[in-house]
């Protein structure tokens, strides 16, 4: 018997004995499986590792965002997509997006679209999307989801690259990565970025232009302890849609243009001690004419419409966010403690906002209400304790309080979070969290809000989510339940925001298979529903099936994402179907090349726009069938 | 029949590439890491390898303890990788020892070590200076002549 069992070993031994080559290769694969920032604690995750976004040509973030289910990605008046919950519109707050540790979302709207939106991927490693509260991981703004954006290791791409891509409709967008690591630790990565992506509609047989030049810098500075991160975007279009009553503004521009700088450091041996001080500067204008009439909000009086609606407004803001940031981890017995602190303050300048009406008469304006300045103190609690290999309890708390000198009154927050993670098999784990949390109104919301009720309260919310994972040596299958009660829900009316006055409930079921037929090539099959318990804005239903791959020098992939038909008003927005299909030939280890085919059945997702104070809504094609050719290389 | 679902399990386990849920921190590329250094370090030393990793982390620890005898200080072992910015650190300048880098730039800047592993371009590399493994009279096998650059 022994004798057996030595050469079995033996036998083992040789046919998975590794050579330098090989080795060399599977480090590669493993390091593109991008699975070492994975954080299970922080909620139901989806990954999108640098092999996906290579080989299924993700090019922006917007092409990943709007496959993800659960949220939809919806095209907004100023023609920016948006991500909205599942069966809604409203979008502000609920997603939070992270460029490595630094929340990207603007301190105006809490939304990230305008500014990163659009955001190139050609330096972005991989990206984690958890389902769960944000604020609990990284101390800053509430909620619900989160996107952390992870930029690619100077260390590891040590070396240069270029790509252009190249649209079919005249559309391009123009790379350059360049990266290096110096003998004293220190590293640097550099990336810069032009596009003009060419966009356009037709509503009422006139064209609804949406064009951008956009610009982005990004520079990370690190060593082993310290990590300096630079981002700058600059945008300029149209305005879609903008205000105007009639849908088709006569002229409109919009030009932003947002700044960061985060600087992170890890202090002791152990790096228990980590310090984060973030500065974000964010300039806003935006130039409408329309002798329709714009329908701006603030300054509407509906029983005096003729002195107070616009022909003509521009403004020019200025928006300041900094955060300082300080959290110790504890290691004691099975327990793993961190507390954290965290400080944010927020300003809201305007620095020219005028507008001319009928009369011809000007108003130059200043703010719309005091509410121009927030200070947020937050202090956070995060306890898990393993009490065995199987089984992982999770506990979360923190308390925020905002000190606000305005009408919008200071106020203290709580939430908190309990987990449990329970694997007693090793292909078999469960996953249950429960937590409240809340939103708070933005600056956004107070200048857009229903003046018969401007007092705006924070949004509250309870939500349980459960999570079923079985795992086979080539496939993996998940379930995750939610289950959402939203209190005070804020939604924007044609008249401004308002607190909805009965609780949003809405509970959904996602389906997750992925089989692996090799190391190279896999298939993903996803597909969720959710119900509302109210009027439904968009999808309340889809799914994807995306095959990727490589063989030799090719790669390739296609996907189908579906998004189900919902009625609004009487009006059936159909079931849509976004067939994209690519390859991509590697002539030499460094120079590649790819061609895209996208939302090839014209089939296209809709959005859903009001027209002046109309009750009913209309639908609008979010993308046109698009064809890319993209050409990289590595120097 | 034991024992052939034992051998099973083992052989079903070496193809296994799905993970249920991440609760340990992910060590696959530090076990890879740890792999890689150690077909290197037997390929060039002959006896027993004591190695010694300055400001090594818990998880290499644990990781590089599988194929290696870990030293705890440098003058106690005969492989040393340094991995980490280590500032002047004279005392592990002995001759008898050999020294591997993660830093290209450092093992052209330095001729103490005489190989490095290292990312370019994003990939994995690993290049040895011929000139100085003849100095230090270090035979590598056939495998490894495409990573041997004649500076």
């Amino acid at each position: 018997m022994k004798q057996v069992v030595l050469f079995f070993i033996l036998f083992t031994d040789i046919l998975f004995s590794d050579t330098l080559e090989s080795l060399l290769k599977e480090y590669e694969i493993t390091s593109e499986n991008s699975l070492k920032t994975v954080d299970e604690k922080l909620g139901n995750v989806f990954i999108y590792s640098q092999k996906d976004i290579r080989l299924m040509q993700y090019n922006t973030l917007d092409d990943i965002l709007k496959e993800l289910p659960v949220g939809i990605l919806n095209k907004n008046r100023f023609g920016f997509f948006t991500l909205s919950l599942t069966g809604s519109k409203t979008s502000s707050g609920f997603f939070r997006f992270f460029i490595d540790d630094h929340e990207i979302s603007s301190a105006y709207t809490q939304s990230a679209s305008q500014s990163w939106g659009d955001l190139p991927l050609d330096f972005i490693d991989h990206i984690e999307i958890y389902y769960g509260e944000s604020s609990f991981a990284l101390g800053n703004a509430t909620g619900m989801y989160f996107v952390r954006i992870y930029t690619k290791s100077a260390v590891k791409e040590n070396g240069g690259e270029l790509k252009s891509v190249l649209f079919a409709n005249g559309s391009s967008s123009h790379s350059i990565v360049h990266s290096q690591s110096f003998e004293n630790g220190w590293s640097y990565l550099f990336f810069l970025n032009k596009n003009r992506l060419k966009d356009k509609t037709e509503y009422n047989n006139e064209i609804l232009e949406n064009s951008k030049d956009r610009k982005y810098f990004y520079v990370d500075v690190s060593n082993e302890n310290t990590n300096i991160n630079i981002g700058y975007t600059d945008l300029k279009k149209d305005a879609y849609m903008g205000l105007s009553f009639d849908v088709i503004p006569d002229s409109s521009q919009i030009k932003s243009n947002d700044f960061f700088v985060n600087i992170t450091k890890y202090l002791l041996d152990d790096k228990s001690i980590k310090i984060a001080f973030s500065m974000d500067v964010e300039n806003r204008e935006y130039e409408e004419e329309n002798v329709q009439g714009i329908g701006l909000i603030p300054v509407l009086d509906l029983a005096n419409m003729g002195t107070t609606t616009p022909k003509y407004f521009s403004e020019d803001l200025k928006f300041t966010k900094t955060n300082a940031y300080v959290a110790k981890s504890i290691k004691y017995k099975n327990n793993n403690i961190i507390t954290a602190f965290n400080i944010t303050n927020k300003k809201y300048k305007v620095k020219n906002r005028k507008t001319i009406n009928f009369l011809n008469q000007t108003n130059k304006l200043t703010e719309y209400n005091n509410f121009n300045e927030e200070m947020v103190y937050s202090l956070l609690l995060q306890d898990d304790y393993k009490v065995n290999n199987n089984l992982l309890l999770i506990a979360n708390a923190k308390v925020d309080k905002y000190k606000r000198e305005s009408y919008i009154k200071d106020s203290i927050e709580s939430l908190f979070r309990l987990g449990v993670i329970y694997t007693p098999y090793e292909n078999f784990g469960l996953k249950v969290f429960y937590t409240e949390t809340y939103l708070p109104p933005s600056f956004y919301n107070v200048d857009f809000v229903d003046k018969r009720s401007p007092n705006l309260k924070s949004q509250k919310y309870k939500y349980y989510s459960i999570e079923g994972v079985y795992t086979t040596n080539k496939s993996k299958f998940g379930i995750i339940y939610h289950n959402v009660k939203i209190d005070d829900f804020m939604y924007l009316t044609p008249v401004g925001f308002t607190n909805i006055d009965h609780a949003i409930k809405t509970q959904g079921i996602m389906f997750n298979y992925e089989y692996q037929f090799s190391q190279k090539n896999k298939i993903n099959l996803n597909y969720f529903i959710t119900k509302l318990n109210d009027i439904t804005t968009s999808p309340t239903g889809g799914g994807y099936i995306k095959f990727v791959g490589e063989h030799n020098k090719l790669g390739y992939f296609s996907s189908l994402i579906y998004k189900n038909f919902y009625k609004y008003d009487g009006e059936e927005v159909k079931n849509s179907f976004d067939l994209s299909l690519g390859v991509t030939y590697s002539f030499t280890k460094d120079f590649s090349c790819s061609i895209k085919g996208e939302n090839l059945l014209d089939k296209s997702t809709k959005s859903l726009y009001t027209k002046g104070f109309s009750k009913t809504d209309f639908p609008l094609n979010n993308n046109d069938r698009r064809v890319l050719f993209s050409m990289k290389w590595v120097f | 029949m034991k024992f052939f679902i034992c051998i099973f399990t083992i052989i079903t386990s070496l193809f296994s590439s799905q993970y249920t849920f991440l609760l340990e921190k992910y060590d696959k590329e530090i076990e890879l890491e740890a792999k890689i250094l150690f077909d290197i370090a037997k390929s060039s030393i002959k006896k027993d390898i004591k190695l010694f990793i300055p400001k090594i982390t818990n998880i290499e620890k644990k990781v590089y303890s599988k194929y290696f005898i870990l030293a705890k200080e440098c003058k106690t072992s005969n492989f040393i990788f340094i991995n980490k910015t280590i500032h002047n650190d004279k005392s592990c300048n002995k001759l008898n020892k050999l020294f591997f880098t993660n830093n290209y730039k450092k093992l052209l800047s330095d001729s103490k070590y005489y190989g490095a592993f290292f990312w370019c371009k994003g990939r994995p590399n690993i290049v040895f200076i011929k000139s100085r493994l003849e100095k230090k009279s270090i035979e590598l096998p056939n495998n490894y002549n495409q990573y041997i650059e004649n500076f």
